[in-house]
């Protein structure tokens, strides 16, 4: 066992060989032996299996206290510190606490996680509900809202480590709440203008470079259109095939319009009539809703 | 050497979670120097430390740095990003500078990117903002009104033939002769 994890730690020595041999001196090339030594270090490691998941905290060199502190620095925010620690400690840390006979005056984050929930729909209501239709906005919240991405913006933020709870390793479904409980420490700290200001920072940036359509699709787009004309009082839409290209072959191409009293309300294309049917449907949804092709 | 090698890892330019787009945030969490307190490989880490180190969590809040002395061990600086990536960086025999330089060069980058092949030196997750080409991109839009099979448009495009290459030639020749 001591000679395999030996071989562990010579493995990112390996590394360092490769990479800093340039301080010391100039090397020609990566030795013959490296290569064949890491697969048989990559081959052990297999065998053993995944490393034993550890907490961060558990390590010599740790201080909590510092650890809140640059957490705040990092994100150029001004915490307070004890909501702030409030915030990172969770209801089981606590339970673990009493079962294990310590007598703790912390208290859990419940509240707060709650409270910031409130303020990140409200927040994204605010920003979405009023330039889309509601449908769209929803399906926006819900994708921003989903424990995948709240979890994968609290992990960036760095709270894993911070974060004092029970699990090991810690789950996404906590780390999702925590970062919730950090926006109600900010609004406490700070204001509620600032707490959305870091929401729209660091959760609404996460759309960069997706389409509305990513994230929104009618399953039946001619229906919707429809009901969309109804609505707005315009006459039925007339599909016209603009184009058709190579029929009767594998790359077959038709192009679809959708005119409604003369005017094109969208034009789309597939390889068959009734896919660039809905492709144009999709478009004169865009074209009615007036939708970015990019949500940021 | 090969693409496939264990040696170095192919990757593309990352940002991770959008950094910057919002507000920039320091990928280096915390970095622990290790150090030994009398041997002279250390030397260079523990005047870093007493004339440097100071200014340098000053000016870096975000960053936690620890300091861990042991016995007869080599230098160490070991720095974890807000990823989850860990970096361990051999300092024997650096001097104040370079580990000043080192220190810099985790601060400002995203994760490790030790043993790392850039594939290209640029990347987008949307190489087209224009959409996909179809046939009827970019058509001249006097084809809108035409109806096909047309006439006009299956005709032989009217080039000289041979024959009317050799009699020019022949009449060329003849004018020439005269």
């Amino acid at each position: 066992m001591f000679l395999l994890r030996n071989s562990f730690r010579k493995s990112t020595k390996v590394f360092a060989y490769i990479t800093f041999s340039i301080n010391q001196e100039p090397q020609r090339q990566i030795h013959r032996w490296v290569s064949p030594t890491l697969r048989e270090l990559k081959r052990r490691r297999d065998k053993v299996g995944p490393e034993k998941p550890f907490a961060r905290s558990s390590f010599l060199e740790w201080n909590y206290e510092a650890e809140i502190y640059a957490f705040g620095k990092r994100l150029g925010e001004n915490f307070n510190k004890d909501i702030l620690k409030r915030a990172l400690t969770h209801k089981s840390y606590i339970i673990q606490k009493e079962l294990e006979g310590e007598t703790t005056d912390l208290q859990s984050n419940q509240d707060l996680i709650e409270e910031g929930s409130l303020i990140i729909s409200e927040c994204l209501n605010e920003e979405y509900g009023k330039i889309y239709v509601k449908d769209i906005a929803d399906s926006i919240i819900k994708h921003l809202t989903t424990e995948d991405m709240l979890s994968h913006v609290a992990k960036h933020l760095g709270l894993t480590d911070l974060v004092l709870t029970s699990e090991l390793p810690v789950e996404k479904s906590t780390l999702a709440n925590t970062f919730k409980a950090v926006i109600a420490a900010l609004k406490q700290s700070q204001d509620l203008e600032r707490a959305k200001k870091f929401i729209k920072d660091f959760l609404i940036v996460q759309l960069n470079g997706q389409t509305v359509f990513d994230l929104w699709e009618p399953e039946e787009p001619i229906e919707y259109l429809n009901n969309i004309l109804k609505k707005k009082g315009i006459e039925q839409f007339e599909a016209r095939l603009c184009n058709e290209s190579a029929s009767n072959t594998i790359l077959a191409n038709y192009q679809v319009g959708l005119y409604s009293n003369k005017k094109l309300l969208g034009i789309g294309w597939g390889e068959n009539v009734e896919i660039a049917k809905n492709t144009a449907a999709l478009d004169a949804i865009r074209r009615m809703y007036k939708l970015r092709t990019v949500l940021i | 050497m090969s693409n496939t090698s264990l040696v170095f890892t192919p990757s593309f330019i990352k940002n991770p979670s959008q950094n910057g787009l919002g507000r920039y945030v320091c990928q280096l969490q915390r970095v622990v120097l290790k150090f030994c307190k009398n041997n002279g490989s250390s030397r260079g880490m523990r005047e870093f430390i007493e004339e440097e180190l100071v200014d340098y969590a000053r000016s870096n809040p975000g960053v936690v740095v620890y300091l861990k002395p042991r016995r007869h061990r080599g230098p160490v600086i070991s720095a974890e990003y807000l990823n989850g990536d860990k970096q361990w960086i051999n300092c024997r025999n650096f001097t104040k500078v370079e580990i000043f330089k080192w220190l810099n060069l985790l601060k400002t980058q995203q994760g490790d990117t030790t043993g790392l092949r850039f594939r290209k030196l640029w990347h987008t997750e949307m190489p087209s903002i224009q959409g996909p080409w179809t046939p009827y991109t970019f058509r001249p839009s006097s084809l809108n009104l035409i109806s096909f099979p047309n006439e006009d448009l299956s005709k032989a495009p009217e080039e000289e033939s041979a024959t009317d290459k050799l009699i020019e030639l022949y009449k060329k020749q003849r004018i020439s002769e005269s």
